[in-house]
């Protein structure tokens, strides 16, 4: 999968999942675009969000395709939400599938070097480290 | 067997609360944990090796040694190079923790001030992180709003107890209580408010409280004075301690288990042993630093070439070897690796304390005491005078022996075991528990919630 993706969600809490996943992708830096089926139906239907759902893909926009009918053609993620998932949970389980295939990165809130030593400091003056 | 009225689970953390000062004899006056141990059923809770916080909090947690887990204290050898070093935080975790699992199936949980937790990582429901984070960091919670939310609600989340090392006991007890009131508050707040299947929460005052206080409390202390006006910290401090857990218990119905738990015990620190020191003056480790003031090791030119061991400090000794092919310049023959390790451990073992008896020195092999040994383990784990002596990782000193701590007041060490009170509603009429471990928490919590306990799990649950 290229750093850019369409995602397509379906199963329970769509809307909700979508909201709670799009705000995540925001704060990881990715650009979001969301087609839901309101969108879909005013450029064209499933062929025209299809064809849009590509062309965002293509320039770097992760597209979170929810509308309905055929999941967008090419270079698509689709998942299924479990019932059993709360949004923000599901929305989560998502981002873990998309930090595997490269499109953001989880691993940035590691220590800074600063953060290490301060950490470091504080662990001594507990006792646990020296 | 299971109540199936029970559909959930709290657990209350008390990290480094002492078997002595809860079961007796001539335990504290502790109504409601007395009262859930008289329901329920209590015991000692054998710690992992270490007996430190990290890694017991996760080895509780995940039902696995800390070798499977792959790190052996706070700070860990990335690598074999001599100075490749981890903090292990949440990103170091790898197995599954109680939480995790029950998210997988469908359950909500409440997870306040667990060490390990930061950064959050997501889990079906509410996190706020334990005190390995930055304290200027932005993510504190799961998800980041709980963040504000905590804050309008019950003031600013505390992390720890800041100016820890201090002989301004009256200030520093007040941020002790501060810091214990704020956890508490966290987690009353999120029981009240949020519809979870699990919660757990983690007070870290209980052991910052023993490390500066032992000494005005136990008559056992070399440094303990009787009458001194701080004598009764210790057993007040329980006691507010137990009138949390009662607010906490006011909370859950009958539909919940309780467990009350501790991740190690603690007992008086008679001084500290200068490892590193030890080493220079047994010929094993060689630095090349004017060594006429005291240094941090860490700080020191080693001269790899002549140096076959060396040590960190900290509540227990984590000791090296300098091994041909693994370490860039090792220098013992990686045929005799087992031998001059043998050797070593029982050198350690044999130091004598400053009276020349005995110190009763304990030394670990990981692969004696870990199912798997990951990442980077320590050659020997070392637990001088079997926990009465700390391990002091500086040199440049003409004795091996301190009474004082390098880095600032601390009276008392970890020991090998915490608590454990279950009342799982089955009226199990203060039986006690015997055998009990770390591992066997998250196996009890999972079967106590209806939920398949992973087959890799290393502990099993207690009935």
């Amino acid at each position: 999968m290229d750093a850019a993706t369409a995602i397509h969600i379906t199963g329970a809490s769509v809307p909700e999942t979508t909201k709670a996943l799009a705000t995540r992708l925001i704060e990881l830096g990715r650009p979001v675009e969301v087609i839901d089926s309101a969108l879909a139906e005013r450029i064209g239907g499933a062929a025209g969000a299809n064809e849009v759902s590509g062309l965002l893909s293509r320039n770097g926009v992760v597209v979170l395709a929810v509308y309905d009918g055929a999941q967008p053609a090419g270079d698509t993620l689709a998942v299924e939400v479990d019932p059993n998932d709360t949004p923000d949970f599901a929305a989560e389980k998502i981002l873990d599938l998309l930090d595997e295939a490269g499109v953001v990165d989880l691993e940035s809130t590691e220590y800074t070097p600063a953060e290490e030593e301060q950490i470091r400091r504080r662990l001594a003056d507990l006792g646990y480290v020296e | 067997m299971r109540n199936p009225k029970v559909q959930k689970v709290l657990v209350i953390g008390l990290d480094c609360a002492t078997p002595q000062f809860v079961f007796g004899p001539g335990g504290f006056d502790l109504p409601n944990l007395e009262g859930l141990a008289e329901r329920g059923c209590w015991g000692r809770l054998e710690s992992c090796h270490p007996p430190i916080t990290v890694p017991a909090w996760t080895s509780m947690l995940s039902g696995k040694d800390p070798g499977t887990l792959g790190f052996y204290g706070f700070r860990n050898r990335k690598d074999h190079s001599y100075d490749g070093l981890f903090t292990a935080n949440a990103t170091a975790i790898r197995e599954p923790r109680v939480w995790d699992i029950l998210s997988r199936h469908g359950k909500k949980s409440v997870v306040v001030g667990v060490p390990q937790t930061y950064p959050p990582k997501p889990l079906n429901g509410w996190l706020t992180a334990g005190f390995l984070a930055p304290s200027d960091a932005a993510d504190l919670t799961y998800p980041r709003a709980l963040r504000t939310e905590i804050e309008g609600a019950v003031g600013p989340y505390m992390l720890d107890v800041a100016g820890f090392r201090t002989e301004e006991k009256d200030g520093l007890l007040e941020r002790i209580y501060a810091f214990m009131e704020n956890r508490f508050a966290t987690a009353r707040y999120l029981l009240e408010t949020k519809a979870w299947d699990f919660a757990i929460m983690v007070e870290m005052g209980v052991d910052r409280l023993h490390h500066a206080f032992w000494k005005f409390c136990d008559p056992a202390h070399p440094k303990y004075e009787p009458g001194n006006r701080y004598e009764p910290v210790i057993r007040e401090y329980y006691q507010a301690v137990d009138r949390q857990v009662g607010e906490l218990l006011g909370l859950v119905g009958d539909d919940t288990a309780v467990l009350v738990v501790s991740d190690h015990g603690a007992k008086a620190m008679i001084g500290g042993l200068r490892v590193n020191q030890w080493l220079i003056d047994e010929g094993l480790l060689a630095v090349e630093d004017d060594l006429s003031a005291p240094k941090r090791i860490e700080d020191c030119t080693v001269d790899w070439g002549h140096t076959q061991a060396w040590s960190t400090g900290g509540y227990y000794a984590r000791v090296f070897m300098n091994v041909a092919g693994r370490e860039p310049n090792g220098t013992i023959p990686a045929e005799r690796y087992e031998a001059a390790r043998d050797e070593l451990a029982g050198r350690i073992a044999a130091i004598p304390g400053p009276d020349g008896r005995p110190l009763g020195t304990k030394v670990c092999k990981p692969e004696e005491v870990y199912r798997t040994v990951r990442g980077v383990a320590p050659d020997l784990i070392v637990y001088f005078g079997d926990l009465e002596w700390r391990s002091v990782g500086t040199v440049g000193f003409d004795t091996i022996y301190t009474f004082d701590n390098d880095t600032g007041p601390d009276d008392a060490n970890h020991d090998y075991h915490g608590i454990l009170i279950m009342d799982d509603r089955t009226g199990r009429g203060g039986a006690e528990i015997e055998g009990a471990q770390l591992m066997d928490v998250a196996p009890t919590v999972l079967e106590l919630m209806g939920v398949p306990v992973p087959d890799d799990m290393q502990g099993r649950a207690i009935r």
